[in-house]
């Protein structure tokens, strides 16, 4: 839920429940009042009634005009407590029936008790409820239409350098040079945010790029320690007076600078990769360059016995020859090594697709991990890190890869 | 009989006596690339900075110069400024860490001859070195002759006393690898890294190596050629006479 929509929410409950809390304390307080005053006006009636008793020393006629209707009743009770009382009213011009308010009292007239009954009609009352009842049902609605008119335009408005911001942090890529475009602010909460977003990824891309030329400067490094090993082993085994465990052991020291040296390089590979720093892009014939590289791995595809069977159609791309060449490389190298001897290697090329398939072991790879760095079967005497290299070349170019086994089949999709 | 005819050719075609400047600050690398290079008679200087290098060669020439890019006071990149601005013809082989293809293309357009990126193996370095020279002295007009082998570089053909021979480009490009470094010990490594480059993963390779050494050796033979491939303890191989 946007947080729009969560103040809408908490302003409209407390709207309505707040209106609606005025309306019935509204309602009570009207009614009070009225009964109140009605009350007064009905006692006056009787004072009056009693005046003029005292005065004329007969009981008053209903007269015409009058709002109220009075009743004697003789009566024998000699005490009375003046009382009011809810009642029915029933308009004597019109035979109507309204809802109405009663005074009771006793009056005396020549020794005989008289029981007076003046009732008024409650219907002004009732309006004067129903009109503000009215008054508050329209001040509710208006008031909603207000925040929701308010919430729709003013405060999106409000929020719109907020969701730029955002927007701008979604797109933000660590390894590219090009900064923030955060917009000037004049709320003071948003101009700090954007501050705040602009200091810390200057400082994230800093220390990226320190890590990255630490990276660069060490692989550089470790070349010339590694060249010295070499040279001195290649002196070393001019020795005429070695003998085979000397060799031996040489040879194992041969291996083990081999790996260095080509985790060194993927190593700096990867760098140049994720910096874009790889040149030279050009329209290339995929098709053609599997090919080639099929015939390059011809040795190794014959060693193992395996049968090759590619569906290639005629597909361009642009990308640079050297990175689309370490693609296939590893791709194919991958596919051949853990392959089964007597095995079987498909390649489909599509326009939209590139498909290379092994048998191998019979069971799925981690589909998950299996582009992470340093991720490697136990028996695989590469450096766990060529996929990874596939990966960040395919990203590099904004292709898919995926790894699925299907049928029996490791299968290495990029989607162009 | 043949065989001395043939040593006798060998001694007046083959590569003269060549001199070197090394240009490199690592000690160790330097010690060892002369010690390889001294071996055939070449006669090798060595100079550790951007300074003595441009001392060394305003006073002397040079047949080949190695450089190192990286020099503890400057690029040696100033080396083949100098060496263009003098109009020189030493020919140049860079010796770089830096691998990038920017470097290479940066070098060869300033008058480099060619570039190895470290680390190399020795033979790799001896091989390279020879070709440069060659193809900067126009002697690969002329033909690489050990013994009774006969090389043919332009038309990449070899003869056996006198009778051609009929080579895979592996192989051809394995037995160039091998008079180049004749009498030296190559390791399998350095074959492997020669024959296939460092683009794919070496530990593949050891049995095709074995594979192009029966070959070729077999092919050698056949055509009454003395047999100069030696093994050696699983470690490579030993082209010697």
């Amino acid at each position: 839920m946007k947080l729009s929509d969560h103040y809408n929410k908490a302003s409209v409950i407390t709207t309505i429940s707040v209106l609606l809390t005025g309306g019935v304390i509204y309602f009570f307080a009207i009614t009070y009042i009225s009964r109140l005053q009605l009350d007064r006006d009905l006692t006056e009636e009787v004072n009056e009634v009693k005046e003029y008793i005292k005065g004329n020393h007969n009981l008053p006629t209903q007269v015409e005009f009058d709002e109220d209707v009075t009743t004697f009743i003789k009566t024998d009770q000699p005490v009375f407590n003046r009382r009011y009382f809810d009642t029915v009213f029933v308009n004597p011009k019109e035979k109507k029936q309204e809802e109405g308010r009663a005074v009771e009292d006793m009056v005396a007239l020549n020794g005989q008790h008289y029981k007076v009954i003046i009732t008024v009609s409650r219907e002004g009352t009732e309006y004067l409820i129903q009109i503000i009842a009215l008054i508050t049902l329209a001040l509710v609605i208006g008031l909603l239409v207000m925040l929701f008119l308010i919430n729709r335009y003013v405060l999106r408005g409000l929020w719109k350098p907020f969701y730029n911001t955002l927007n701008e942090l979604k797109a933000f890529n660590i390894s590219e040079p090009s900064n923030f475009n955060l917009q000037n602010n004049q709320v003071d909460e948003f101009a700090d945010l954007n501050q705040a977003v602009q200091v810390m990824s200057e400082r994230i891309k800093h220390d990226f790029q320190h890590l990255k030329h630490l990276t660069e400067n060490a692989s550089h490094e470790m070349m010339t320690p590694l060249a010295v090993i070499t040279t001195k082993l290649d002196t070393l085994i001019q020795d005429e007076s070695l003998n085979p465990a000397h060799y031996d052991l040489i040879n194992d020291i041969y291996v083990a600078s081999g790996k260095l040296l080509r985790l060194n390089q993927t190593m700096l590979l990867l760098v140049k990769i994720e910096n874009n720093l790889i040149e030279g892009n050009e329209v290339l014939r995929l098709d053609n360059l599997i090919r080639e590289k099929l015939v390059q791995f011809q040795e190794l595809i014959n060693t193992k016995s395996i049968i090759v069977s590619e569906k290639l159609v005629e597909k361009e791309i642009f990308a640079s020859r050297y990175l689309i060449d370490i693609l296939l490389n590893n791709l194919f190298s991958n596919a051949i090594r853990h392959n089964t001897p007597n095995g079987h290697q498909y390649i489909t090329l599509t326009p939209g697709q590139l498909i290379i398939q092994n048998t191998g072991i019979p069971n799925a790879l981690h589909a998950e991990t299996i582009f992470d760095r340093f991720q490697k079967g136990s028996q695989s005497e590469g450096t766990g890190l060529g996929l990874t290299i596939v990966k960040n070349i395919c990203n590099l170019y904004n292709w898919k890869v995926r790894y699925y086994f299907d049928q029996s089949l490791h299968t290495f999709e990029i989607v162009f | 009989m043949c065989k001395l005819v043939c040593c006798r050719i060998d001694s007046c075609l083959n590569l003269k006596q060549l001199k070197f400047l090394i240009i490199e600050d690592e000690a160790g690398l330097r010690q060892n690339i002369a010690d390889y290079l001294n071996g055939d008679g070449n006669i090798c200087e060595c100079c550790a900075s951007l300074k003595c290098a441009i001392t060394k060669l305003t006073d002397y020439l040079y047949d080949c110069v190695l450089l190192d890019i990286g020099l503890p006071d400057g690029e040696g990149f100033a080396v083949l400024d100098f060496l263009r601005n003098g109009l020189r013809n030493e020919s140049v082989l860079i010796i770089s860490a830096k691998g990038s293809l920017d470097d290479k293309i940066k070098a060869l357009n300033i008058g480099a001859d060619d570039y190895l990126t470290k680390p190399f193996h020795l033979a790799e370095l001896k091989a390279r070195v020879e070709a440069v020279y060659r193809r900067k002295t126009f002697s690969s007009n002329n033909p690489v002759i050990f013994n009774e082998i006969s090389v043919d570089l332009h038309g990449r053909s070899v003869e056996v006393n006198g009778h051609s021979l009929t080579l895979t480009r592996k192989e051809y490009d394995m037995l160039l690898y091998f008079i180049a470094n004749k009498g030296k010990v190559i390791s399998k490594n350095a074959i492997a890294e020669h024959l296939w480059g460092d683009e794919m993963d070496i530990h593949d390779h050891y049995d095709f190596i074995y594979t192009h050494i029966k070959n070729l050796r077999k092919k050698l033979m056949d055509a009454n050629c003395n047999d100069y491939i030696k093994s050696l303890y699983g470690i490579g191989y030993k082209f010697t006479a």
